[in-house]
């Protein structure tokens, strides 16, 4: 299932490879790998509960990208960048407790850049089914209807999910998961503001 | 056909004849001559003082302006003086000199709005055929573009004149203002160095200065109590540096309006006229803002920018010869005469 | 002897950030106004239309000046574009507005350690600002007005009368439309926009699906209706989003958004002669028009008749 990805406006050698992992059984170790900065886990490990859509995950990709090629990375490197990039303020270490893995992670996104020529998508892809111990599922928008954890995304950007009061109107309410016309348009603009928000971050 | 051309609406007194040859062909310039009254440091011309000095002047300046140019008094067709805007006591002081010699020697009166007198003497001089026009002086500022018979006003300053603003700024620190206090913050300002945060108020085509006035009087109190440093070097700021602050950022909102007007318009020309318009930097900066668009910045020095008579005379001229002249009972002057005011008859355009 | 002329030479290319200039298809240039370029481009897939808005440096002002100005700019338009964007959620919101993909508003930034084939070789020396944001698909209102216009010249007089006054009456609908969007921009929105024209009004045609799945390629054929007849008056249906806020700034002041509204007054009264005389009953008066869309709309409207009358006519002391 790890997929090879090129973002449009990217040097054309910027593959990303992208992968979800459910059920994950060792999601501490993948943390203490990163604590451990062991440079063969050099991966963006993301709580997939926590990404809405895969234009949320790939926007950020897009603006870690951005700015390693524009030399201004606030974190180690461009898979710690591609977290904090998911990011609506400018603490890093709040962005990986909020997005990147934890003990506590069930399902997980994992997303390599290829910054050199020795990244491949063989090489990715055995040294992820060797050391990530979950159940593979497609990198794709019905994946993280399933994943997301809504209630959270929304305190962690500050969105607030209820229509004005004023108008008296009942609240419109969502249950997770169910693809009805009213769901989509709301995932729709939670999107839209949490792609505005990701891009706003840093701004004074 | 000849005019005679007299300016007094602001502190400069000026007289000018000019040729306009009758089968067409570029106008000849007979004589210029201005006097200035210059008020000491620190003070602003007032209008009574100003009007004095007109008045004190003008005859000797009519004679010298006759004299030099080497015409008879038969060969003059128009009397041409500023209807305005202005100041009033110095356009009164001007249009009684204009009443009583066309009453002497029997010519015609014409009234002429100031800034048309500095748009079509722009044009005469330097070729410009259809330019948008920056026009920036120390009452006026404006983005004027010229549509079916008026010169039609796009932008201005939506309080005081940035030549207002300039003037206003050397008083504060207390500048000559001889030759013109605008021309001493220019030669200050070429040996400033750090540029410092002022207000930038652009609006659309419009903008206002009285903003970064007040911010800038209180960076130069800042300065003389010695409290004010670079932000980057930890350096004292100098008047230097303040002068090239003010002049960075009104001359960058200048341009800005500009270019706004001339991509509204479609025009790649761009004409400044005015007292501001002899500032070199302004000059530069607009001629790459045009540079990059294709087109071409025109100016003129400050014989044709700083008010003169013989734009009065030309543009009255252009006027008197589309049939127009100004009745005697009605040739008063008025402080306020919006430029899209006036029927343009001499174009077709 | 005193004009300075340059030989008239535009800049070869026009101005396109990195990273851009590495995008295949190449953008695709829409229109140039004296702040920015607009270009029609793609966001992360070929298949999510988007919007590119370069905004180059200005060369004519202080570097520090300029990376100012320009940083101001474009992060007062994302926020503004965010700001109204949280607006979506609420049901009887009518403001709808592009979404901010993405900007860059580091306008001095330097792009090191590439090498030239990386950086492509369109790229101009200058650097400057961006906002990649969500393509409007639809047409502008002064597109529609104008079909409109072509199909009453053409066919207005063969029509029954009762058609005729249907497709005035459509019009009028669309202007109602109009005003309520321009109410709830001020209202809810707390926004004026500062450049409001019928060419920054768009009518987006209704889709099954509401996400963003139009198609990249350049839709320039637009203006191939207007060369056939038009046998039918054009659809109005969809919703009304407003674009290019470039010039918007946040407030809530009646003399604001009085202004506002004069702004669109006098654009539409000079760009569609045909419909003026409906401006002011259907866009502004309507209680389906601006008048009706929110509390303060009263107020403000009696603070118009005031522009209205002062207008430019503003006196200049010389």
């Amino acid at each position: 299932m790890l997929q090879p990805i090129h973002l449009a406006h990217t040097p054309a050698d910027l593959t990303l490879y992208v992968a979800v992992y459910r059920e994950v059984e060792n999601a501490s170790s993948l943390k203490q790998q990163l604590l451990a900065g062991n440079t063969e886990f050099e991966y963006a490990f993301i709580d997939a509960s926590m990404i809405l859509s895969t234009k949320q995950a790939l926007a950020a990709v897009f603006r870690a990208i951005n700015d390693y090629l524009n030399h201004r990375l606030k974190s180690r490197n461009i898979h710690s960048e591609i977290v904090f990039c998911l990011s609506p303020n400018n603490n890093i270490g709040e962005a990986f407790r909020r997005f990147g893995v934890s003990d506590a992670t069930k399902d997980l996104l994992v997303i390599k850049v290829a910054t050199t020529p020795d990244v491949t998508l063989e090489s990715v892809g055995r040294h992820l089914s060797t050391h990530v111990q979950g159940q593979e599922s497609p990198f794709d928008d019905a994946t993280f209807r399933a994943t997301a954890d809504l209630d959270r995304i929304r305190k962690v950007y500050k969105i607030s999910s209820l229509a004005p009061k004023a108008t008296g109107r009942k609240p419109s309410t969502t249950s997770n998961g169910i693809p009805n016309g009213e769901n989509m348009d709301a995932t729709k603009n939670l999107e839209v503001q949490i792609l505005g928000l990701m891009a706003l971050r840093g701004a004074t | 056909m000849i005019a005679i051309g007299l300016e007094g609406s602001a502190n400069k007194l000026g007289v000018g004849v000019i040729l306009q040859p009758a089968k067409g062909g570029p106008a000849q310039i007979l004589s210029n001559i201005r006097h200035t009254y210059v008020s000491p440091p620190g003070e602003g011309f007032l209008p009574k003082d100003t009007a004095k000095h007109h008045r004190a002047y003008v005859s000797t300046l009519v004679k010298r302006a006759l004299a030099e140019a080497g015409v008879r008094l038969e060969d003059i067709d128009c009397i041409c003086y500023t209807k305005g805007p202005g100041m009033g006591a110095p356009l009164q002081s001007v249009a009684v000199a204009a009443r009583t010699l066309s009453l002497l020697w029997n010519k015609p009166l014409v009234g002429v709005n100031h800034c048309v007198g500095h748009i079509e003497m722009g044009r005469e001089i330097t070729g410009a055929t259809n330019p948008v026009v920056l026009y920036v002086s120390g009452g006026n500022t404006q983005v004027i573009a010229y549509s079916s018979q008026r010169y039609r006003i796009f932008g201005e300053a939506l309080d005081i004149a940035v030549g207002n603003c300039l003037d206003r700024f050397a008083r504060t620190l207390n500048i000559s203002n001889d030759p013109a206090p605008g021309y001493n913050i220019e030669q200050l300002a070429k040996r400033g160095k750090v540029l410092l945060d002022l207000p930038y108020a652009v609006k659309g085509m419009d903008c206002s200065f009285s903003g970064i006035l007040a911010r800038v009087d209180e960076l130069a109190a800042q300065m003389r109590a010695g409290t004010l440093k670079d932000p980057v070097t930890g350096d004292a700021v100098t008047p230097e540096d303040l002068c090239f602050s003010l002049q960075e950022t009104v001359y960058a909102m200048l341009v800005e309006i500009t270019e706004r007007a001339m991509a509204h318009v479609g025009s790649s020309q761009v004409l400044i006229v005015g007292g501001v318009g002899c500032n070199e930097r302004l000059q530069e900066m607009m001629g790459i803002m045009a540079k990059d668009r294709g087109g071409s910045v025109y100016a003129t020095d400050e014989r044709f920018c700083i008010d003169n008579g013989i734009m009065i005379a030309h543009a009255g001229l252009l006027a008197y010869r589309t049939g127009f002249a100004t009745a005697l009972e009605e040739s008063t002057c008025t402080q306020r005469f919006r430029t899209d005011d006036v029927h343009i008859a001499w174009r077709e355009d | 002897m005193i004009s300075t002329t340059s030989i008239p030479q535009r800049e070869a290319q026009p101005f396109l950030p990195y990273p851009f200039t590495e995008t295949q298809p190449p953008p695709h240039l829409v229109t140039q106004g004296a702040e920015a370029l607009l270009y029609r481009t793609h966001f992360l897939t070929p298949s999510t239309a988007a919007a590119l808005k370069a905004r180059p440096s200005k060369p004519y002002r202080h570097p520090t000046l300029d990376a100012r100005l320009t940083k101001q700019r474009v992060l007062a338009e994302a926020r503004v574009l965010v700001k109204l964007s949280a607006l979506a959620s609420d049901p009887d919101n009518e403001v709808k507005v592009p979404a901010v993909f993405n900007l860059e508003w580091d306008a001095a930034r330097k792009i090191n350690g590439l090498t030239e084939d990386q950086r492509g070789a369109r790229r101009t020396t200058a650097a400057g600002a961006w906002l990649l944001m969500e393509w409007i698909e639809g047409k502008s209102v002064k597109d529609l007005l104008r079909e409109w216009d072509s199909w009453f010249m053409a066919t207005g007089s063969t029509a029954s009368p009762e058609e005729v006054q249907a497709q005035v009456e459509a019009v009028k609908r669309l202007l109602r439309r109009i005003g309520r969007a321009v109410g709830a921009l001020h209202s809810k929105g707390g926004v004026v926009h500062g450049d409001l024209t019928t060419s920054n009004i768009m009518v987006r045609p209704a889709t099954n699906s509401s996400t963003s799945n139009g198609s990249a390629a350049p839709t320039i054929d637009e203006n191939a209706q207007a060369d056939d007849m038009p046998a039918r008056p054009p659809n109005f249906e969809g919703e009304i989003v407003l674009i290019d806020f470039g010039l918007a700034t946040q407030s809530v002041q009646d003399e604001d958004r009085a202004v506002d509204l004069y702004v669109l007054e006098r654009a539409f009264g000079s760009t569609h002669p045909r419909q003026e005389g409906q401006f002011d009953a259907e866009v502004l008066q309507s209680q389906e028009g601006y008048r009706g869309s929110y509390k303060g709309a009263n107020v403000v409207l009696k603070r118009l008749e005031e522009v209205r009358l002062r207008g430019r006519k503003k006196s200049m002391i010389g």
